[in-house]
């Protein structure tokens, strides 16, 4: 799966991976990143070095898992030793949402809100999503099942006049 | 409220509906002209001309980790004991860190080797020590830059040149990439393929001292 191209060269073999560079700026954007350019630079050096592992029939879920790896690590290195207690939208979350639904959203955990966001946002198909999560399809399946299911009970809570309990901010998972 | 319904009020709030366009000829231009992947052998020959930086290092277990200890034990007699178990890499890592000195708030990482049946050329584990020292330093001037400390910039100038110049070398045109000086130096040293790998890092300093530092960032970023 990884080496279709044999014999074209690097170089082409490269250029149809930095192809995705906005798609991974766009990722790294979305999950509140404050340099997403930098960090899209970052991973497609970072393709380039290991190429051989970057599947070239489909690289988007590698590059994503590697640009969620480097934003985990960027927010890692952000957070101070001794964190004092912020307001929920700050840190690593420079996006405006919905608050109703952004409120939803971060009280799920990560693993479930990067389940629903690799779908609804990345538009990866299930497949897709389970390689960059580096899960087996039938895993993520069920996790996004249940994951829709417990956005959708924050949402009714929501509209019901209970309150959501925030968790965490939109933070990356490290599967 | 549908589950579909749900997922359709997620994806509308989409936050980056598109994907930014533009031209990046200038950044593909400077991946490319990094050192690529080993692993592919079909580059075409334009490629071999490029300047690639390729840290040959020492510290790398090329092509011999996860040997078992009996093997390694007869490739080691095998080949004039020039290369170590676990143990003496991480020795050389640890007396390493008493010769090299880390920019402030930096602290030498732990040395895992996930292999204990495995082998690494001796030497190894100093050289493990001068990349991270160096990539220590990067970062330590490219935060200095970001904050406008100039001092501590050129703190971590010095200290780079000094590890370029104490700890650093290059191997010869054509070297195998087990390639280490001779004598061994007392020193822990880190070697440097000849494909102008070296020379990528000077002049990324010297651009940083220039006001350039994008490529120090760059490489802070990516090594660290």
């Amino acid at each position: 799966m990884t080496n279709p191209l044999d014999g074209v060269g690097a170089e082409e073999r490269f250029r149809s991976v930095f192809s995705y560079l906005g798609a991974v700026a766009a990722y790294a954007r979305r999950r509140g990143n404050k340099d997403p350019d930098a960090l899209a630079a970052d991973v497609m050096t970072i393709a380039w070095r290991r190429l051989a592992d970057v599947p070239v029939d489909d690289p988007r879920p590698w590059l994503f898992a590697t640009a969620r790896n480097l934003v985990h690590a960027d927010a890692r290195r952000a957070r101070p030793a001794v964190a004092a207690p912020e307001p929920a939208a700050t840190a690593v979350d420079p996006v405006e949402l919905d608050p109703q639904l952004d409120a939803a959203l971060r009280s799920l955990s990560r693993a479930d809100r990067e389940a629903l966001l690799l779908v609804a946002w990345e538009d990866l198909t299930p497949s897709q999503a389970a390689r960059s999560l580096g899960i087996n399809p039938t895993a993520f399946r069920v996790r996004l099942l249940r994951a829709r299911r417990r956005l959708r009970a924050k949402l009714d809570d929501a509209s019901t006049g209970r309150r959501c309990e925030p968790k965490t901010n939109l933070d990356m998972e490290t599967t | 409220m549908s589950t579909e319904s749900m997922m359709e009020r997620l994806r509308r709030a989409n936050p980056v509906t598109d994907a930014p366009a533009g031209d990046h000829g200038d950044l593909f231009t400077r991946i490319i002209a990094l050192p690529g992947d080993h692993r592919l052998a079909e580059s075409p020959p334009s490629r071999r001309t490029r300047p690639r930086r390729r840290i040959v290092a020492v510290a790398i277990v090329v092509g011999v980790a996860a040997l078992l200890a009996s093997t390694a034990f007869a490739i080691s007699q095998l080949i004039g004991g020039d290369v170590v178990p676990p143990p003496v890499t991480q020795q050389e890592y640890l007396d390493a860190q008493k010769q090299l000195v880390l920019p402030p708030g930096a602290s030498w990482p732990k040395l895992i080797i996930p292999e204990p049946n495995s082998v690494t050329n001796r030497g190894g584990g100093g050289g493990h020590a001068v990349i991270t020292a160096m990539t220590a330093w990067e970062c330590y001037w490219a935060d200095a830059i970001r904050k406008g400390d100039e001092a501590a910039g050129q703190r971590a100038h010095d200290a780079l040149d000094s590890l370029l110049a104490k700890h650093v070398y290059e191997a010869p045109v054509g070297a195998s990439e087990n390639w280490a000086p001779s004598p061994m130096p007392p020193t822990p040293f880190l070697v440097f393929a000849h494909d102008g790998g070296l020379q990528w890092k000077r002049a990324a300093y010297e651009q940083a001292a220039a006001g350039h530092p994008g490529n120090l960032i760059q490489s802070c970023r990516v090594n660290r």
